[in-house]
């Protein structure tokens, strides 16, 4: 399932980074967002959400959340 | 002995810097403020007496991992300068995606100092963590600081002394396995998966927390409101709105009018020291040219600093990241992200640091487009001219200032759709945004930016602008053959005959008379200049009047001396809002521009809109109140769709590949 079909306040376990863009992958992997993690939803914004990956907020886009599968 | 300091966006190195070096570096509360290195000595209460400890403060970084895309601007500073010790500022309150940086730094030989900032914080959020523990297993000296408590505390002398006492030792590496070895992605990928494991390892024997990280908090039931999709817009103008009429309107002119009787004053004291024999044209060079130019330009000082002052207050607080994510959104539309708002908002205090914090946006096209859009939103210099003419012409209605904003968000809007369609590169990219914890501004922090903005003003004003000034009194009152003009035919100074047949081109826009084109031409070295110019042109000392706290006593008296009326006073400032800005920003645009095509480009295009904008105003303007159109309609007609087919050839012409640029910092 993606992050974007997520619940707020649920936390789930990264599997996978389906990411279109180059680098996106890599850099989610040095916030620490990689398969094996877990990343909780704080905040749903319709376009936006906001999420935690230790213990960091992040704000990320739909697409963004489409792309982290859990 | 030379220190890096080095950590992850947002963890406080700036803030560090400052309080070690004594200087005052832009801090912002939001993570990207810092794009180029920044380089002290540490100051004096700090060191002994023969120590000279330099400390450099570097952009933020997540890692340093090889196979990513980022130019990693840490391991390039450490390759080329060697520093002797590096100052690795942790954010307390986030060991668990600190530390991997932390971990990096320690495989590059140089002895490594863990600054664990906001220590403040800890206890506040419920956290407990083993310092000794920690250090015991980084091998290395872990010192608590609260870089935000200012001045030269215990936790600062502890971390010189730590500095010191490391220096010249060869640092332990936390992993026992070197990434660098990996022979390709995949390797390397596990590598670093093995150095999280490490780091989690580290982190779960050191803290405790009472309440995780993933709860809701407070802060972020603001955010849900701030950052609404429908009410985070009208709480976004609503704060600019505030911000302007504070600035503008309340506090603003009443400090102003405190400085412009200073001002007065010391005009008539020089008056006095000159003696009789003086020639007329020196006295007015000093009194008219120098001291009324610059003075009419001081006299909005306090206007500027209230503004930075609140712009500071904003930043501090941490709202930035929100405005970003509230724009999102609507960037989208055009092609940009969220990301493209920070450069924005930076320029409404000045282009240049705006431009150059552009550089933590990836695609290489949004980054160029919001490098070259930003200088369309009012500067801290273009802030005299608004305050002029709305003062003059409007009687300070706020409405004057938050239009010419929200016009300036418009023209970002509408050209990013331009840009889009002539590059025809419509890639979209992710939005990825930190959102720093609220915290309560401080306004030391908030005065001793405002000030040292203000600082900034001064000497340019003092510099720059005083010589513009001089130069444009001098072109003004002498003719071609050097004689001194007559009072009966200004027009046939130098300075006339020259703006003349430039003032040609402006009459379609309201405002073809020779004062003002040289006004704006004067703009491009600084904008500042416009009002100078307009000072020294008009022989008017000052716009804002002593007698009754208002901007100026009689709007009509100098409105009459300048010879226009509303609409085209609006065109004009229209028109000295959207050209392209002063060199200086002309110059930080063309270095992240990288590519000539672009730059002029850019150039043109700013030109392009400031023309027919400010040709818009003046024509529909005067259409709508007298009811037939300005001068030169059809001139000016000629000219716009001159510029409209050019666009138009631009977007339908076959497309050319995209230049990529090789340099890009990624920042969350």
């Amino acid at each position: 399932m993606r992050l974007s079909e997520g619940q707020v306040n649920s936390t789930y376990m990264v599997s996978k980074i389906d990411a279109e863009e180059s680098g996106m992958e890599e850099f989610l992997f040095t916030l620490g967002c990689y398969p094996g993690e877990p990343v909780t939803i704080i905040s749903h914004l319709k376009n936006n959400m906001i999420i935690t990956v230790k213990d960091a907020r992040y704000s990320i886009d739909s697409a963004l959340a489409h792309a982290i599968c859990v | 002995m030379k220190i890096a300091l080095a950590g992850n966006p947002n963890s406080g190195k700036t803030t560090l810097f400052n309080s070690l070096s004594g200087k005052i570096e832009h801090v912002g509360n939001w993570p990207g403020v810092t794009v180029e290195r920044k380089e002290g000595r540490i100051r004096k209460a700090l060191t002994d007496r023969n120590e000279f400890i330099t400390i450099v403060d570097l952009p933020g970084a997540y890692s340093m991992s090889p196979y990513t895309e980022e130019e990693s601007i840490t391991r390039e500073f450490v390759q080329k300068e060697k520093p002797d010790v590096i100052l690795n500022v942790v954010d307390a309150t986030n060991l668990s995606r600190s530390l991997f940086f932390t971990t990096q730094l320690m495989e590059l030989g140089i002895p490594v100092v863990v600054a664990l900032n906001k220590a403040d914080l800890i206890s506040k959020r419920g956290i407990v963590l083993d310092i000794f523990q920690l250090s015991e297993r980084l091998s290395c000296p872990v010192i608590e600081t609260v870089a935000t408590s200012g001045g030269v505390g215990r936790d600062l002398m502890d971390l010189v002394d730590a500095l010191r006492q490391v220096e010249g030792t060869k640092q332990k590496k936390v992993l026992s396995v070197n990434v660098s070895d990996a022979h390709n992605r995949q390797e390397a990928v596990e590598l670093e998966k093995k150095r999280y494991e490490k780091v989690n390892e580290i982190v779960a024997s050191v803290e405790r927390r009472a309440v995780s990280s993933h709860k809701q908090t407070l802060q972020d039931t603001i955010d849900r409101v701030v950052a609404h999709k429908w009410l985070g817009i009208p709480i976004f103008v609503g704060i600019i709105y505030l911000v302007f009429s504070i600035s503008q309107a309340w506090v603003g002119p009443f400090l102003a009018d405190i400085f412009v009787s200073w001002i007065d004053a010391f005009y008539a004291w020089v008056a006095g020291l000159l003696p009789e024999t003086v020639s007329p044209v020196l006295s007015a060079l000093l009194l008219d040219g120098i001291i009324g130019g610059v003075g009419a330009l001081i006299g909005f000082l306090p206007l500027i600093m209230v503004l930075f002052f609140l712009l500071a207050i904003l930043e501090d607080v941490g709202y930035m990241a929100r405005v970003a994510v509230v724009m999102d959104r609507f960037f989208k539309k055009i092609g940009l992200s969220g990301k493209s708002i920070i450069p924005m908002i930076v320029s409404t205090g000045c282009a240049i640091p705006g431009i150059m914090a552009t550089r933590t946006i990836r695609n290489v096209r949004q980054r160029r487009t919001t490098a070259m859009l930003s200088p369309f939103m009012p500067c801290g210099a273009k802030l005299p001219i608004i305050a002029l003419f709305s003062g003059i012409f409007f009687a300070e209605a706020s409405w004057v200032g938050t239009s010419m904003y929200l016009l300036a968000i418009a023209v970002v809007i509408v050209s990013g759709l331009i840009i889009r369609k002539i590059t025809g590169d419509t890639s979209q990219s992710y939005f990825i945004m930190e959102l720093p914890e609220y915290r309560i501004p401080s306004i030391k922090r908030a005065t001793v930016s405002m000030l040292h903005r203000g600082k900034a003003f001064i000497v340019k004003a003092g510099t720059i602008i005083l010589v513009c000034n001089a130069v444009v009194h001098i072109l003004q009152t002498f003719t071609w053959d050097f004689s001194v003009v007559l009072e009966s035919a200004p027009e046939t100074s130098i300075l006339a005959t020259v703006a003349s047949p430039l003032a040609f081109i402006f009459i379609p826009l309201g405002f073809g008379i020779w004062q003002f084109a040289a006004a704006a031409v004067t703009g491009f070295i600084a904008k500042e200049n416009v009002v100078g110019t307009l000072a020294v042109t008009f022989a008017v000392t000052n716009f804002i009047s002593v007698d009754e706290l208002a901007l100026v006593a009689d709007g009509s008296q100098v409105m009459n001396v300048f010879g226009i009326g509303s609409v085209a006073a609006l065109s004009y400032l229209v028109f000295n809002l959207f050209t392209p800005p002063c060199f200086a920003a002309i110059g930080a645009m063309n270095a992240e521009l990288e590519s000539r095509k672009w730059f002029f480009g850019a150039i043109g295009y700013q030109l392009a809109t400031g023309y027919v904008l400010s040709f818009l105003v003046y024509q529909a303007g005067t259409l709508i109140t007298t009811g037939s159109l300005g001068s030169g309609f059809i001139g000016g007609l000629i000219a716009i769709a001159v510029f409209a087919g050019f666009i138009i050839y631009l977007i339908n012409r076959p497309k050319g590949s995209v230049i990529l640029s090789k340099r890009v910092h990624m920042e969350a």
